[in-house]
């Protein structure tokens, strides 16, 4: 097997394993998936978060742009599923962690400590609003958004899927 | 109710485009007139944007008395039809003599963290104007200190009224730091931002894009073809700064266009960020330009070594160009100095359309025809 043959099979088994992932030329549902280890999975509709406690967040991205994004916060998502937070979130409890997946299979974890309000207290927004809009497009409809993230990987776009993982039980 | 809102929506962003700017206070203001979503964009503080500097840099910005022949103007590589590029693989100078690399576009130029394709150094238009007006290598208008030039400017009863206006607490406004000035509010003044894709996106007109470029957007945002990791935000590019954040670190990309044997991985003298470094790691890493106006702005890449969009495509999506003969034969998939991020991706007929139909949404017709931006002359 000559030097080229070989990078060629290599390229098209990168070519395959990517193209394995989700394929996301469409649109992302318009229903969030909360599961999980949690007791009360939830399906969550632009209208159900429009009945939760709403915040607003100011972000500047990279490029200079401002930019308001208005959603629930995630403490309350996952709370609401019920998630180990507040004096829930102690011991084993603490090695929980969030799985944020979109829909073109990008994913993150956050540790359930990061957002709880006697931890780190973070607020890490389901947002589904931009500049008073709703989210669409390749942002949405729901996106998380982390305004104290340096970087802004971790603010999942096409937001599809909060899976809640206890390592310890 | 919503259609209701929807057409006034429609009709505030037509008004919008037809907004001139306002020549007010003698032209010593401007109004940026920027739409929803586009940041003020950073202005050094000794060369404040004015109406008045605009429109002298624009009279500049055509006249071929500019050149050391009579030849050529910055308008010659800079073609407003064109995005302001020249349809060149490379310039050509005024006295006929070729740039080593493609002529860029000028259209947003004002958001551009450094300016040329791979000089981390150079962030002022300002200074950048410098270059094409006295640089030897190559000749690009062919200038010389001492020439014929601001005499010429001095005499014309045309640019005394310019630059009277234009540096009105000088005695002596006509000197080559004030030409590069208003050249500089020129070429900032040239923003686009009307293209179907910002009536989409920002104007709330659902209507103004495909549903295939709706699909193409999705797949430039998403994590297999991640276009929008160097060509992201609403320039559509990761060199973008603004007023609010005017230093941003550039980051500077190898594609893998090229692989060559030899001490160097890019035909010389094309060698990017390495040219200014002389560091092997800079060894091919060009600046990721917008992608606004890109079906205009034919051919592509550094060196115009690509003809075309699908051509582009083909590159990107092979993880590298490979090439199998010739003096730049190489593969360029396996370049050392490659930007990770270039790993390649499949795309189905239908996905190519798609990227396809989204960059031509990007295409700003009113941008290429507005008076505001023409030859004065």
């Amino acid at each position: 097997m000559n030097r080229r043959t070989a990078i060629g099979i290599l390229t098209a088994f990168g070519l395959f394993a990517a193209f394995g992932l989700a394929q996301s030329e469409s649109p992302a549902p318009q229903i969030l998936t909360v599961s999980g280890d949690v007791p009360s999975p939830l399906q969550l509709k632009a209208d159900d978060l429009a009945k939760m406690p709403r915040e607003t967040v100011s972000v500047q991205e990279e490029d200079g742009t401002k930019v308001q994004y208005e959603g629930v916060p995630l403490r309350e998502v996952l709370a609401r599923a019920g998630a180990p937070l507040g004096k829930e979130l102690r011991g084993r409890a603490l090695a929980s962690y969030v799985l944020a997946k979109a829909h073109d299979g990008y994913q993150v974890v956050f540790g359930l400590a990061e957002m709880d309000a006697s931890f780190a207290n973070e607020s890490i927004l389901v947002a589904d609003k931009r500049d008073g809009k709703p989210l669409f497009g390749y942002q949405g409809p729901f996106r998380l958004v982390c305004p104290n993230d340096k970087a802004g990987a971790r603010s999942v776009r096409m937001l599809e899927t909060l899976e809640i993982v206890r390592l310890r039980k | 109710m919503r259609r209701v809102l929807l057409t006034l929506s429609r009709v505030a962003f037509l008004l919008w485009q037809a907004l001139p700017v306002p020549a007010a206070d003698g032209g010593q203001t401007y109004a940026w007139n920027l739409p929803k979503g586009f940041p003020k964009p950073y202005v050094p503080a000794d060369n404040p944007m004015t109406a008045a500097k605009v429109e002298l840099g624009r009279y500049l910005f055509y006249d071929t008395r500019m050149s050391v022949n009579g030849k050529a103007s910055c308008a010659t590589c800079h073609k407003q039809e064109l995005a302001f590029t020249d349809g060149r693989a490379v310039g050509i100078g005024a006295t006929g003599e070729a740039h080593s690399r493609s002529a860029m576009s000028l259209v947003n130029v004002a958001y551009s963290a450094t300016l040329t394709w791979s000089n981390p150094k150079m962030r002022l238009l300002e200074d950048q104007a410098i270059v094409p007006m006295f640089g030897d290598h190559p000749v690009e208008l062919g200038l010389r200190e001492g020439d014929g030039f601001l005499p010429m400017l001095r005499s014309d009863p045309k640019y005394r009224q310019l630059f009277a206006t234009a540096f009105p607490a000088e005695k002596d406004p006509t000197t080559i730091t004030n030409v590069t000035k208003a050249l500089a509010c020129f070429e900032r003044s040239i923003i686009s931002a009307r293209s179907p894709y910002d009536r989409y996106h920002y104007g709330g007109d659902d209507s103004a894009v495909s549903e295939s470029a709706k699909r193409g957007e999705i797949l430039i945002f998403s994590q297999q073809i991640s276009c929008f990791r160097c060509h992201g935000g609403f320039n559509f590019s990761d060199a973008t700064i603004s007023e609010s954040n005017p230093g941003r670190e550039v980051e500077f990309h190898n594609t893998g266009l090229y692989n060559l044997s030899g001490p160097f991985s890019y035909p010389p003298p094309n060698l990017g960020v390495y040219e200014f470094t002389k560091s092997g790691a800079d060894m091919g890493k060009f600046k990721a330009p917008t992608l606004r106006n890109i079906a205009v702005t034919a051919p592509y890449m550094h060196d115009g070594s690509i003809s075309t969009i699908e051509g582009v495509l083909d590159h990107y999506a092979a993880g590298g160009r490979t090439i199998d003969s010739g003096v730049n034969a190489g593969i360029g998939h396996d370049n050392p100095n490659k930007d990770r991020l270039i790993g390649g991706f499949q795309l189905s007929a239908r996905d190519r359309a798609d990227l396809i139909a989204f960059l031509r949404s990007l295409t700003d017709e009113a941008v290429l025809r507005d008076t505001r931006f023409a030859n004065p002359w």
